[in-house]
């Protein structure tokens, strides 16, 4: 057998086509990893601000413990009904609620929402049927 | 994942809709968590979803100032979201940790299209929470005979 014939017979033609892949296989790789060598090279030289960003990253998305309610003292809530009447007579009356609470949160005052919405359910703030609130109108 | 048919059966808004409309809804709508101070909607923006209050208390603030608190289960926030030209005509924010029923507003449409008795039930309602708002969404004064009262 010559020629042709023996090449087929002998796998040839498949031979050559699985030397051929595996070569540009080989190449496409490499020119892909030499095009992106640059990032590499940048990624190792600020390694450390790398590792220190995926560390803030990691421990800032932990679950958060369950929230630690403390019950307030009845002097404690006499405190906050007092500091937020001072808040309350520093605006005009009637008052627009969302400033309200734009300024307790200004004051740095703790959880004004939750705080505010106790105070309009104990009586403290009231509405005046028209959209605005005062101070036991 | 959907809302259990009967959480909605305890809602004033969903109370007078037969069983097989409230399963069509309860597979669109979806309860959802908030936050204190979490934002639900802001004025302005293309309203996406209706909300239901289901627990926690919540203020709905408006262009001039005007604010209503919604502390019941039941209340409505976004109602713009099935009214021309569906856009948030006010700012809710959650005043305390709760939890609301959020319907997308394309899914309600569409089943509102298809149901026309519970179109008619569910806008009924709706027409009460807007009426009781209207007042409050441009921002301008409210007559001194006219009484308004708090979302129900």
């Amino acid at each position: 057998m010559l020629g042709f014939e023996a090449i087929i017979a002998h796998n040839g033609f498949a031979m050559a086509a699985l030397g051929i892949s595996i070569v540009f296989s080989g190449l496409a790789v490499l020119s892909f990893a030499i095009s992106r060598l640059y990032k590499a090279l940048v990624l190792w030289d600020n390694r450390h601000e790398t590792v220190k960003r995926i560390r803030n990253t990691l421990t800032s998305s932990r679950v958060r413990g369950p929230r630690i309610i403390v019950e307030r003292s009845d002097e404690d809530q006499e405190e906050t009904v007092r500091l937020y009447h001072m808040l309350a007579d520093t605006l005009e009356k009637p008052f627009a609620l969302p400033a309200f609470l734009e300024l307790a949160v200004n004051r740095g005052l703790c959880h004004p929402y939750s705080t505010v919405n106790d105070l309009i359910k104990q009586g403290y703030i009231q509405p005046d049927g028209k959209g605005f609130y005062c101070w036991k109108c | 994942m959907p809302v259990d048919v009967n959480v909605l059966k305890t809602i004033s808004i969903f109370e007078d809709i037969c069983e097989a409309n409230l399963h069509k809804l309860s597979s669109i709508i979806c309860p959802l968590r908030v936050c204190e101070e979490e934002m639900l909607t802001r004025r302005g923006i293309p309203a996406t979803n209706l909300y239901i209050v289901t627990s926690g208390n919540f203020m709905a603030f408006f262009k001039g100032g005007q604010s209503v608190t919604l502390h019941n289960k039941g209340d409505v926030i976004g109602w713009s979201s099935i009214i021309t030209p569906f856009r948030y005509k006010g700012s809710s924010v959650a005043l305390t940790d709760g939890e609301v029923l959020c319907i997308p507003s394309r899914k309600l449409l569409r089943l509102v299209r298809e149901n026309s008795e519970l179109a008619t039930k569910l806008i009924q309602k709706i027409n009460t929470v807007i009426q009781n708002r209207l007042p409050f969404v441009n921002g301008q004064p409210v007559v001194e005979n006219e009484t308004v009262r708090h979302a129900a």
